[in-house]
């Protein structure tokens, strides 16, 4: 879960970025993981990929995901 | 349902202190990332001295060095197939496009990653949400789905969005008239050129498109017409529904500006995700609101190839989000694209590069002299024909030429169709010094 209670602007999280925020680094977790199987590997970079959008639009990440391939 | 009139109300309505403050932050993340991981941009900065902490303010971005289109193919040219502008191995790459070069046949080839192809979808929502496109639209895209960037992002961006997509693809003009109609298609995707064409055919088979489609929304992309008054009001007219710009580049990999459902005659610059300088092209200095300049784009999107300051020839003025009333904090280019401050051709949504062009035809010893005439034909399509003198002695060779050329030229323009054309020897002007090969009679876009 993630750690911070401001976004990239320094505001307080509101309840619902900060269930979007937990969500997205609960995918980068499973993200890691490399016993998954590929139904389950795949989707989750999808999943992980679509996040990222919504937690970087609502300023609440910037990073890059290339070392889990996505 | 009702639906909030921006696809992400926090950010379209920052106030301009916290626009900037979050545009240098990215800024300054985005060069540490392309410090760290691309050759291209470590030696641009260090020869620069610039150092990615140096960013303390937006006014800093003017310590970095310039990108260019240019610098980016030699390095394509000196280390195929994709240079050293790389942030991570191209195994990670899910996508491939490319865009027509600048000197002859090497493309810019570009790479996506999941999340970079997800984020080129997600720049078009912004867009096509803001000019109205909801779930419950029916979108046709009058596009061939090719190497060419193009449309695809806007695709995807349907998708998301929950609209009905109908993929064009390689259908005859009839055989879309006929889907748009039978369909109920509420949305089209396309050039202006291509939308006008449609039209026109329509009209020659007794179909009024502004009576008998649904279409209240032409979404245009890939020419500077969508923003051109004239062009939009034919178009308008002619449709019977609301036309609405985008422009972006492959350099990118999607749009970053759109004209919103307000229509206030210029494009919002999606500020979240870029910083847009308009510059004096003539000493570099930043131009104010009003005042014409050079678009240099720094993007926050594609981590795969960062691209930061890079010089895009556009020619734009910015004019203040006031101007218009849609309530976004975003800064607009007043009439889109309106021109490019280099010589670069748009025909039917491709860039050609009079130079690029030149390059291939010398590769044929049998012609002597050459023009490059683009013209617009029935007031509605970009044409370019290539008018050119066979040597004496070769004239034999010309049948199995037309067609090698048009094929060579096509294949190093994402498949645009060339005209060739032998006109007598002696006919076209031949040049001592500063040729001036390239004749464009396209009646000049009044704003």
């Amino acid at each position: 879960m993630s750690t911070t209670d401001t976004d990239l602007l320094g505001k307080a999280l509101t309840e619902q970025e900060r269930e979007l925020l937990d969500a997205y680094e609960a995918l980068k977790k499973l993200a890691a993981q490399e016993d998954l199987p590929p139904c389950a590997a795949r989707n989750v970079r999808r999943a992980l990929m679509s996040m990222w959008q919504a937690t970087n639009d609502l300023d609440l990440q910037f990073e890059q995901l290339y070392e889990f391939g996505v | 349902m009702a639906y909030s009139e921006y696809w992400n109300p926090k950010n379209e309505k920052l106030s301009r202190e916290e626009l900037q403050a979050l545009q240098l932050l990215k800024l300054r993340r985005m060069c540490e990332w392309a410090y760290a991981t691309t050759p291209y941009h470590r030696r641009k900065f260090d020869a620069a001295g610039f150092k990615p902490e140096q960013l303390k303010s937006l006014d800093d971005i003017r310590r970095i060095p310039f990108m260019t289109r240019e610098e980016w193919m030699d390095s394509l040219l000196e280390k195929p197939l994709f240079g050293d502008i790389l942030a991570t191995d191209p195994k990670n790459a899910i996508r491939y496009h490319l865009t027509s070069g600048t000197t002859g046949r090497t493309p810019l080839r570009v790479l996506d990653s999941m999340k970079d192809w997800d984020w080129i979808s997600e720049m078009w929502c912004y867009g096509l949400w803001g000019f109205g496109i909801r779930p419950e639209d029916i979108v046709y895209f009058a596009f061939g789905y090719g190497s060419f960037i193009g449309f695809w992002g806007a695709h995807y961006a349907c998708e998301k969005m929950g609209a009905l997509v109908i993929p064009g693809g390689a259908q005859t003009t009839d055989a879309r008239i006929h889907q748009i109609i039978e369909m109920g298609v509420t949305t089209v995707c396309s050039t202006p050129t291509y939308a006008l064409h449609l039209w026109q055919k329509a009209r020659e088979r007794g179909i009024d498109l502004a009576k008998e489609s649904k279409v209240n929304k032409v979404i245009l992309s890939g020419e500077p017409a969508g923003s051109i008054p004239a062009v939009k009001h034919q178009l308008e007219e002619a449709w019977g529904a609301k036309c609405g710009d985008t422009a972006g580049m492959t350099e990118i990999g999607t749009i970053m500006i759109f004209e919103c459902s307000h229509q206030s005659g210029g494009t919002h610059i999606i500020e979240d995700h870029f910083i847009e300088e308009v510059l004096n092209p003539a000493n570099d200095e930043p131009v104010g609101y009003d005042e014409l300049g050079e678009r240099v784009v720094s993007s926050f999107g594609r981590g795969f190839i960062p691209l930061i300051r890079y010089r895009t020839k556009d020619m734009v003025m910015k004019v203040p989000a006031s101007t218009c009333s849609c309530g976004r904090t975003w800064d607009l280019y007043s009439g889109g694209i309106r021109g490019r401050w280099d010589d670069m051709k748009m025909i039917r949504g491709t860039n050609v590069y009079p130079r690029a062009v030149e390059a291939i035809i010398r590769e044929y010893v049998a012609i002597d002299e050459f023009q490059i005439y683009i013209w617009r034909k029935d007031d509605i399509q970009d044409e370019i024909t290539i008018k050119l003198e066979i040597k004496p002695g070769h004239e034999v060779e010309w049948v199995v030429l037309q067609h090698k050329l048009a094929k060579d030229l096509a294949n190093a323009h994402e498949g645009l169709r060339f005209n060739i054309e032998r006109v007598d020897y002696g006919i076209l002007p031949h040049f001592e010094l500063k040729a001036k090969r390239l004749v464009d009679v396209r009646p000049v876009a009044q704003y």
